[in-house]
């Protein structure tokens, strides 16, 4: 994981003494720098150090993904890198300049995961829909990095205590997800991904599904024809949620008239205007309901 | 009966015309995207899982991760974390701004040329909020201290990144490079 790095740092020799002078020179300086080793399996958040020898006074420079640091350090075998240094994971160059300058490369692993990003969807989801839940989770350790080795991610479905799924996942590249079914009642989902000891909590909220069917009932008022539906439920007997829109539609005497109207604690209600003999009729979605025919008044 | 005509000097016309665009290719690279503009990226969407990607998608990519690594070699090399704002969010931005600060503080600047990038898209999220890929990137890169080059050489660096939509782009959330994939 770490490289060796030749630097450029001589100028041009015109003659050949010269130029033996420049390579003495040379030799002379990295003689002062020595060997110069990299941290092996540096992990970050942790100190690490870096082996220097040559005895001479230098400046050390460390430049990685989020820091950019200058220092004078003595070449006295052991170069010591302190944890702040290293938070983030990457790729980090470290430089050290007596007469010449020479470099090493190095990354710094991920620590272990402690957070975890996880995104869930949808918030509000009908029941009884095919693959319409998915969830993605992303590991994090402390500083931020994303954990990429591989790490089984437990989602867990439940409804009130009731568990509906559990699925494992192995993350691949930082990443695990699922995709899964909606349940078959209306309610709170509750959805934990969890790592190691972190775990992260998602509520999706389950409603009913489209109106399965519609039963209309009506009687005259003093202002025409007050008609309103049976509570109206999805297929598995969910009541559908408030706010759901039913069309009432009045045909009669060559008019029609049609009304909306969003139902309110199960029922849809809507006051139609006619006189004389009409046909009304309900619908919501795809579903119609029964015809209801109102006398003359 | 006279005739207007607008077009009586049209050698002077098309000197204009062409000193107009030659001053605007000699602008629009300084202004935009500092000095450096020379980003090569090239998108392989064909392992996207488990959404695929959408060609509009693609190209919106392909234009943000550009744009983005124009502006973070900008914002290195001139030592400003302005450039930053646009393409970067979350910890790639905090990291990127702090290692603009502290190269300010250490006197140092970076800089990036002739990139090259060689994306993979591995991962992009079943409702389209994230995507992962796969950055096999190539470029010069230079340490300065003050006017003195301190490390030079020419690198491939591998990066996993984490985009996520904007309202009206890409941004970068995760840069991270790593040794291998």
């Amino acid at each position: 994981m770490s490289s060796s790095i030749s630097t450029v740092w001589a100028g041009p020799s015109v003659r050949r003494g010269a130029l033996i002078i420049v390579l003495l020179l040379t030799a002379i300086s990295y003689a002062q720098i020595g060997d110069l080793r990299a941290p092996s399996d540096a992990i970050a958040g942790e100190p690490a150090s870096i082996s220097a020898s040559g005895g001479s006074a230098a400046t050390l420079y460390l430049v990685g993904p989020s820091i950019a640091t200058k220092r004078d350090v003595k070449l006295e075998g052991q170069i010591r890198l302190a944890a702040q240094e290293l938070q983030s994971a990457g790729r980090y160059i470290a430089t050290v300049c007596a007469d010449a300058c020479r470099s090493v490369a190095f990354f710094v692993e991920p620590s272990k995961p402690v957070h975890l990003t996880f995104l869930m969807h949808p918030s509000r989801a009908p029941v009884g829909e095919n693959d319409v839940l998915s969830g993605v989770a992303l590991p994090f350790d402390e500083f931020r990095n994303l954990v990429l080795s591989p790490a089984t991610v437990d989602f867990q479905l439940k409804v009130k205590d009731a568990a509906l799924m559990n699925h494992g996942a192995s993350t691949q590249d930082g990443i695990a997800w699922f995709r899964t079914n909606s349940g078959r009642s209306a309610g709170v989902l509750q959805v934990v991904a969890s790592i190691n000891d972190v775990s992260e909590l998602r509520v999706v909220q389950q409603v009913a599904s489209e109106p399965c069917s519609l039963r209309i009932k009506g009687q005259r008022s003093p202002k025409g024809i007050l008609v309103q539906t049976d509570p109206v439920r999805d297929c598995g007997g969910n009541p559908v949620p408030d706010g759901t829109v039913v069309t009432f539609t009045a045909k009669g005497d060559g008019q029609i008239s049609t009304v909306d109207a969003p139902i309110k604690q199960g029922v849809a209600r809507a006051q139609m205007t006619a006189s004389g003999p009409v046909a009304i009729s309900a619908a919501s979605g795809v579903v119609m309901g029964n015809e209801l025919r109102v006398g003359v008044q | 009966m006279q005739h207007r005509t607008a077009n009586t000097r049209p050698s002077s016309r098309l000197v204009s015309a062409l000193a107009s665009i030659v001053l605007l290719a000699l602008m629009t690279p300084c202004c935009v995207f500092g000095a450096d503009t020379t980003v090569q990226v090239m998108l392989d969407s064909s392992k996207a899982n488990p959404r695929t990607i959408e060609a509009l998608t693609g190209r919106s990519l392909l234009r943000d991760y550009k744009f983005a690594w124009a502006n973070l070699a900008q914002a290195l090399e001139t030592g400003s974390p302005a450039p930053l704002s646009g393409l970067f969010a979350g910890t790639a931005r905090t990291w990127l701004n702090d290692e603009v600060g502290s190269q300010a503080r250490s006197g140092l600047t970076t800089r990036y040329r002739n990139q090259s990038h060689k994306l993979e898209a591995v991962f992009y999220a079943p409702e389209g909020d994230v995507i992962e890929l796969h950055d096999t990137a190539d470029y010069d890169l230079q340490i300065l201290d003050g006017s003195k080059t301190i490390h030079e050489e020419h690198v491939v660096v591998r990066y996993v990144v984490l985009m996520t939509p904007g309202a009206d782009r890409w941004v970068v959330r995760q840069l991270q490079s790593v040794p291998h994939f």
